[in-house]
């Protein structure tokens, strides 16, 4: 049975004006169109500058599109992203920014407090995902002064503040070493495991796509060149392996 | 309701750790604006002022001071997520530009209100400066208080529409506004083209009124009600600005530029 579609991407372009009067322009996004269905971790794939993080902040309100709409749980969310929807998704990418003053505690109470959480509930939250991201021996350490590995984890523990329905992770796992890397999977693969999250992963990282995506997007200078399930993409491409799939793709 | 106020209190939460974690923080909040009152105490001894002239000049050392205090918070409101590169993060989730503004003013407003105090007392105790009736005083500060609303909100918007290297431009500006609206002395001594700009500047008409109180005559007549109702159009007009500039910013991928 299909499931419901989460998300409803039709026709977006997104293009960057630089330069005097903006007249040097970088196509970032060219015609895209998919939909993400409820509960399910989707994968965005594809080379550098591919148009993976344009396309997430499109989806989590950061970007506006140039043309084409964007429907995220039933609302337009193309020109007007209103703090209903907002409070329902949140995002964690790699190499996360943190502002520096803030421990890892206060960090998550300032965040909490931005979704408009307070008191006992507040508190719950923080204390949830302080141990569901095993961050108890740094609680009090500086954002400035964490490790990357911890760094990601603060960063995943912000996004699970609020419960999102969506959660967009924009390469969780860059720059990790291979053991975090792992670890962060495993917190993702357990997060989706406990709710009916729906997750959009970007990443260039082929065996964490394997191990995570359900169904997968290749994109490559703003357009989608393949999508479906992890075995459509390899029938397709006639590879064994979403490696495979990849250099296929991105040499066509 | 009790969501948009836990909104609000969290970005007072965040200027008070970073206040408490930033030694220069501590240091700004008195130092500077001391160096000033001290500056202009003397100088008023020196020149055997009498005591309303004398007044007239601490006035304009000691609210100089309350308003940079209160007016650099409000701009912190945003700096702290540029200089963070959190931008991204705090837009995110849901806020409006009125939650950060209110929420960085009103830590902006108690380390004003410590200045205040702080320089008033020592003026008075120093250079025998006094107040005039608690009428005027409360009124005044409000003004002053809600000009650096108005001014903080001005960088905020700015860096939203231009990006952070016009910074300096910014704080340059702030400084020259000081100037214009008559800081030390009645805005009629400005050449008279200058005087038509310090009739748009709010502190000025809230300076004047200050100052009735120690027998001076306003250049602009009813300077309270003109201070009140331009501030109020001032405020509106920016948060209307201000959901300008952010529509601006997901359009030209300014948020996320100020994140990198």
């Amino acid at each position: 049975m299909k499931k419901e579609n989460i998300i409803e991407v039709r026709g977006i372009h997104k293009t960057y004006k630089s330069g005097f009067f903006g007249k040097r322009k970088t196509y970032a996004l060219r015609g895209i169109d998919l939909d993400i269905q409820k509960g399910e971790i989707f994968g965005v794939l594809g080379p550098n500058g591919a148009g993976k993080t344009t396309f997430l902040n499109i989806l989590i309100g950061q970007l506006e599109t140039d043309e084409g709409s964007v429907k995220v749980m039933g609302h337009d969310v193309t020109r007007n992203f209103s703090n209903n929807i907002k409070t329902r998704m949140n995002m964690c990418s790699g190499n996360p920014n943190f502002p520096w003053s803030l421990n890892v505690e206060e960090a998550l109470r300032f965040y909490g407090m931005l979704y408009g959480y307070s008191g006992k509930d507040l508190k719950y939250r923080i204390e949830h995902n302080i141990e569901l991201f095993d961050l108890d021996k740094n609680r009090k350490v500086l954002y400035d002064e964490l490790s990357t590995g911890n760094k990601q984890k603060l960063a995943m523990a912000k996004a699970m503040l609020n419960d999102p329905e969506i959660l967009l992770l924009d390469e969780p796992t860059t720059g990790l070493d291979p053991d975090i890397a792992q670890k962060t999977r495993k917190l993702i693969k357990k997060i989706h495991g406990k709710s009916d999250i729906t997750t959009i992963l970007t990443t260039h990282i082929m065996p964490e796509a394997e191990e995570l995506c359900e169904r997968i997007a290749f994109i490559r200078n703003g357009q989608i060149l393949a999508m479906g399930t992890k075995k459509e993409l390899k029938k397709m491409t006639k590879t064994k392996d979403l490696e495979g799939m990849f250099i296929a793709l991105a040499n066509q | 309701m009790r969501s948009r106020i836990n909104k609000i209190l969290a970005f007072t939460y965040r200027s008070y750790i970073f206040s408490k974690r930033n030694f220069y923080a501590f240091v700004e909040i008195l130092f500077w604006p001391a160096i000033g009152v001290i500056s202009i105490g003397m100088m008023g001894n020196f020149l055997s002022l009498s005591a309303n002239m004398r007044a007239f000049l601490l006035t304009g050392a000691i609210v100089s001071g309350a308003l940079q205090v209160t007016q650099v918070d409000v701009a912190y409101g945003l700096l702290f997520d540029v200089w963070s590169k959190s931008l991204k993060q705090t837009f995110v989730t849901p806020i409006s530009h009125y939650d950060y503004i209110i929420g960085s003013w009103l830590f902006g407003l108690i380390r004003g209100i410590i200045v205040y105090v702080a320089l008033g007392g020592f003026s008075m105790w120093a250079f025998h400066f006094y107040l005039p009736s608690a009428q005027i005083v409360v009124l005044s500060i409000i003004g002053i208080f809600l000009s650096a609303l108005i001014i903080g909100m001005s960088v905020i918007f700015i860096i939203l529409f231009f990006g952070q290297r016009i910074v300096e431009i910014v704080w340059m500006i702030t400084t020259i506004i000081m100037l214009i609206c008559g800081i030390y002395y009645p805005v009629n001594m400005l050449p008279k083209a200058v005087q038509y700009i310090s009739a748009i500047i709010p502190i000025t008409y809230f300076l004047e009124y200050f100052r009735t109180g120690y027998g001076f005559k306003p250049v602009f007549s009813h300077p309270l009600a003109i201070g009140f109702t331009i501030t109020a159009v001032y405020i509106i007009i920016l948060f209307l600005l201000l959901n300008i500039a952010h529509k601006r910013a997901r359009q030209n991928g300014m948020i996320i530029k100020l994140s990198e």
